[in-house]
């Protein structure tokens, strides 16, 4: 419910003679539960709504958030005065002015979830398969968010359930974080489950296993590709390319990857919580193949970086700046059970967190493994290691890549990964280093 | 400042649970910058909003942006609800508590205009082209936080808190190699910070370096003594001291997200390192990008020892940790808006200084690197396997500096870390930054510092 008046708010921006404007209004309900060693720390409610005003007088671009309706007419009138005393934003060229001739709005809406109920069940499960104790949370979520610009406007509704579960024995952790988007409810017994799921690598062996730095193959889960995938979107996006901070600079139509490596940009798969039916200059958004068999094909665009790079709009505003969705890499044909029994020497890795970057242009980087590290021999996991790290860079992980799962999962965990749909990965030759 | 219901949500909240507190922040942020020459417009905003805190048999959450009774009444009677399951619900709820404090400040935000501040960024976008740096981003957020806190024992603090952050990026390319630098500047005061900050000469001169860095040579892995600068030892303090010295992460609150610490489970005092050591957390220091008089709880704040000769000495506590522990709450409790729950947070972490002299820290070291400053780094979940990678770095040869190394990488653990030290510096310097936690995550806005200190038999890569 909100007590906005758009219709009231396009029209100022039209008579206070803008030249340019957008508007994003985003009312949310959202409920949360934390918990820890097995209870409920807390439950968590949220009622919000946001009006986002994007502006321009020229190329003077502004733009502001507006919580209270009542401010309003004063927030435009700031809007106007302040836009006329910066300076020219050079990469604006305008909205997207391109009529869009339809959006893909699922009929979708609010779920009921028990969470508090389902945080126990889930809880329970991870005990049940061996661990200790448990700790993470679930949201339910329902945004309904109204675009609109001088020429287009779409509404659509958009949220869903987050389940983010770390179970612990001694010193081991197994997690899971997903996401389930508002097509269809899920099963309690399915979000149980999940539960069990994160408990699996504490059930693995545990004798410790000591590495030398070096060169390894190493086996990703859906949430290491993930968390990588989500810190190098941006490189991404033709806002980096233009700033000079991309490692896929002057790459279109050449091998950046693997040719057994698609990814993409979904957001319009409703079952997954990073689905939207438009971007923030009211684009209809669609599948953006990225890069496909190893070839860049496409960046992330607004209309604004469209016209500098000469191509179309790819529905990723961002009216500054284009971002990713919903991202996915395509499935490829083996189970991961059968990469890790085939794999002669490697490591595999169920989770990573912090991935820093030492050089954004050539995308170095290092990120540290948790929840699960270990050392593969003939096929078989022998022992997990621990102080590791993959220490290397984007374009070497993606030239890498031998194999990819058939099992992808939808992903989705705090700020380290985005939500995604990912499978398992198997990269060659990637550095490990280690703390001494 | 608006939030004309707070007081009849209290009444509300506090006549349905055992313990009840609400929050109404208002919070208005500008944000300008500039990207390789072009202005990248101007974003400003107000956000406000009331948290309303519940406590029966478990502990919960309203947050509400409107003004509407019967809308805020209804997330509340929601959270009266599930406040009345099962879970934890001890809360430390201390003294009532009357005040009205505020951040000084002699140049207001207020009184700065928009063509003052995208000059300021302008300049500093212009100092690093004629530097030469290929790559350049400039951003400057400053933000008006009015708050006002009430509770179920009484207490009613009034709070008005202005700051600014800036940030840069810049890149080199030298003989075809990139090298590039992020720096964050922060102060809770006025536009002053700013004016005193010698951001253009900084900035000039930290260009300069990555030029000479880009070509300098790589070392060959081995162990070192080395001497670390304040900025090192400024994420050291807090990424392996006030980190896992929160004790909600020490007691697993946090456990699916940023991750427990090592020192769960663990018997107290434990010792972390050197005698030599002593890593502090203060809120208390005026200007400090962390300052407060009280915390996001209305809870006075104090100077913390957290580290205290090597060993374990006192946690960062919010009211539900200090609970858990059955002590009073040391102040450590932070929300970066008002959507958003207060946890045990940092406010400035710094290792204290010590007697030594810079140049004498370089006495008796044979073989050694000096690094200044780092760019990469990153630690693990229970902040224990932590890696920094050097930015500006020397060799060392007989206690001279006898000339420049490439991002030389110390990947190490905390206790390694800490017992390594050997001599403190008396140079004590701070930088700025966003602490991440929490889920929403929620950035706090810190200082770390620290002054020089040398490590001895420490393995680089």
């Amino acid at each position: 419910m909100t007590l906005f008046d758009l219709d009231k708010a396009m029209n100022k921006l039209k008579s206070r003679g803008f030249d340019e404007y957008a508007t994003e209004l985003s009312s949310s309900r959202i409920e949360q539960v934390r918990f820890s060693r097995n209870s409920k720390d807390l439950y968590n409610i949220w009622d919000n709504s946001t009006l986002v005003i994007f502006a321009s007088r020229g190329k003077r671009t502004v733009t502001t958030s507006v919580k209270d309706p009542g401010r309003l007419d004063s927030s435009i009138e700031l809007l106007w005065e302040l836009a006329g005393k910066i300076p020219e934003n050079p990469s604006f060229v305008g909205i997207n002015p391109e009529p869009q001739e339809s959006y893909r709005v699922e009929k979708l809406a609010g779920i009921d979830y028990d969470l508090q109920d389902l945080s126990q069940e889930i809880v329970n499960s991870s005990l049940e398969a061996g661990a200790e104790r448990a700790a993470g949370l679930l949201y339910n979520r329902a945004n309904t968010v109204e675009v609109r610009t001088k020429y287009n406007q779409c509404t659509y509704t958009t949220g869903g359930l987050e389940v983010v579960i770390r179970s612990f024995k001694g010193n081991d952790t197994g997690q899971e974080g997903r996401h389930f988007g508002l097509k269809e409810k899920v099963d309690a017994g399915k979000i149980s489950e999940i539960g069990c799921q994160s408990a699996e690598p504490l059930s693995l062996p545990t004798v410790r296993v000591e590495l030398n730095p070096g060169k390894y193959d190493v086996l990703m889960s859906p949430y290491v590709i993930g968390n990588l995938m989500s810190y190098s979107s941006s490189f991404l996006s033709y806002y980096s390319v233009e700033t000079g901070l991309s490692c896929f600079s002057e790459s279109m139509n050449k091998k950046v990857s693997s040719s057994t490596f698609t990814l993409v940009d979904d957001p319009i798969d409703s079952m997954g919580v990073g689905y939207r039916a438009c971007d923030d200059e009211a684009t209809s958004t669609g599948l953006n193949v990225l890069i496909e068999n190893g070839i860049l094909r496409n960046y992330m665009h607004s209309f604004s970086t469209s016209v500098h790079a000469g191509t179309r709009t790819t529905g990723n505003a961002g009216i500054l700046t284009p971002g990713a969705w919903q991202l996915k890499i395509l499935p490829g044909a083996e189970s991961a059970a059968k990469m890790i029994s085939e794999l002669d020497e490697g490591i595999l890795i169920n989770n990573c967190w912090y991935t820093r970057y030492q050089d954004y242009r050539n995308a170095i980087f290092s990120t540290v493994p948790r929840d699960g590290a270990f050392y593969v021999k003939n096929g078989e996991i022998q022992g997990s290691v621990t102080g590791i790290r993959i220490s290397d860079s984007i374009p070497n992980v993606l030239s890498g890549i031998t194999g990819i799962s058939r099992e992808t999962k939808n992903v989705k965990w705090w700020e380290e990964i985005a939500a995604s749909n990912m499978p398992y990965i198997l990269s060659e030759k990637i550095g490990i280093t280690k703390s001494f | 400042m608006d939030g004309d219901l707070i007081h009849k949500i209290l009444d509300y909240a506090s006549s349905r649970s055992k313990f009840a507190e609400a929050r109404y922040m208002d919070l208005v942020v500008n944000q300008v910058g500039f990207r390789n020459g072009e202005f990248q417009g101007l974003n400003f905003g107000s956000e406000h909003g009331y948290a309303v805190r519940v406590v029966n048999r478990s502990i919960s959450m309203a947050y509400s942006d409107s003004n509407d009774w019967n809308r805020v009444k209804e997330s509340i009677d929601r959270a009266i609800e599930k406040s009345n399951f099962e879970g934890k619900n001890r809360i430390y709820e201390g003294n009532p508590i009357k005040d009205t404090w505020k951040v000084k400040a002699s140049k207001k935000l207020e009184d700065y205009s928009i063509e003052d501040r995208v000059a300021i960024v302008r300049e500093n976008d212009a100092a690093m082209e004629s530097s030469g740096a290929a790559v350049r981003v400039n951003s400057m957020v400053d933000k008006q936080i009015n708050q006002l806190y009430v509770n179920s024992t009484g207490s009613e603090i009034r709070g008005e808190i202005s700051r600014l952050f800036y940030f840069y990026l810049v890149g080199v390319v030298e003989s075809g190699e990139f090298e590039q630098s992020t720096e964050q500047f922060g102060s809770s005061s006025g536009f002053e910070y700013i004016e005193k900050l010698d951001l253009r000469d900084r900035i000039e001169q930290d260009i300069n370096e990555l030029h000479q860095s880009a070509a300098a040579p790589r070392i060959n892995p081995g162990k070192f003594d080395i001497i670390v600068g304040p900025e090192i030892s400024g994420i050291v303090a807090h990424e392996s001291c006030g980190h896992p010295t929160e004790y909600d992460r020490i007691i697993g609150r946090e456990g699916a997200q940023a991750g427990e610490s090592f020192l769960t489970g663990k018997e107290f005092p434990l010792r972390i390192g050197s005698p030599v050591v002593n890593v502090v957390d203060d809120p208390t220091m005026d200007g400090s990008f962390g300052f407060y008089k009280y915390d996001d709880e209305g809870i006075p704040s104090r100077k913390r020892y957290l580290y205290k000769k090597g060993e374990t000495n006192e946690f960062i506590l919010n009211r539900e940790s200090a609970a858990q522990l059955g002590i009073e709450s040391n102040a450590g409790g932070r929300s970066s808006s008002w959507n958003l729950e207060p946890l045990a947070r940092m406010s400035t972490t710094y290792i204290e200084p010590g007697d030594y002299k810079f140049d004498d820290l370089f006495d008796g070291v044979r073989r050694g690197v000096y690094i200044k400053s780092f760019t990469e780094w990153n630690i693990d979940d229970i902040r224990f396997n932590e890696k920094y990678v050097g930015k500006e770095a020397y060799l060392i040869t007989d206690g001279d500096i006898s000339g420049r190394v490439r991002r030389p990488t110390i990947e190490t653990n905390t206790i390694k870390f800490y017992s390594s030290v050997d001599a403190i510096g008396n140079d004590l310097q701070f930088s700025a930054g966003m602490c991440g936690k929490g889920d929403p995550e929620q950035g706090v806005d810190v200082w770390m510092g620290g002054p020089h200190m040398r490590l001895r038999e420490v393995y680089l890569q």
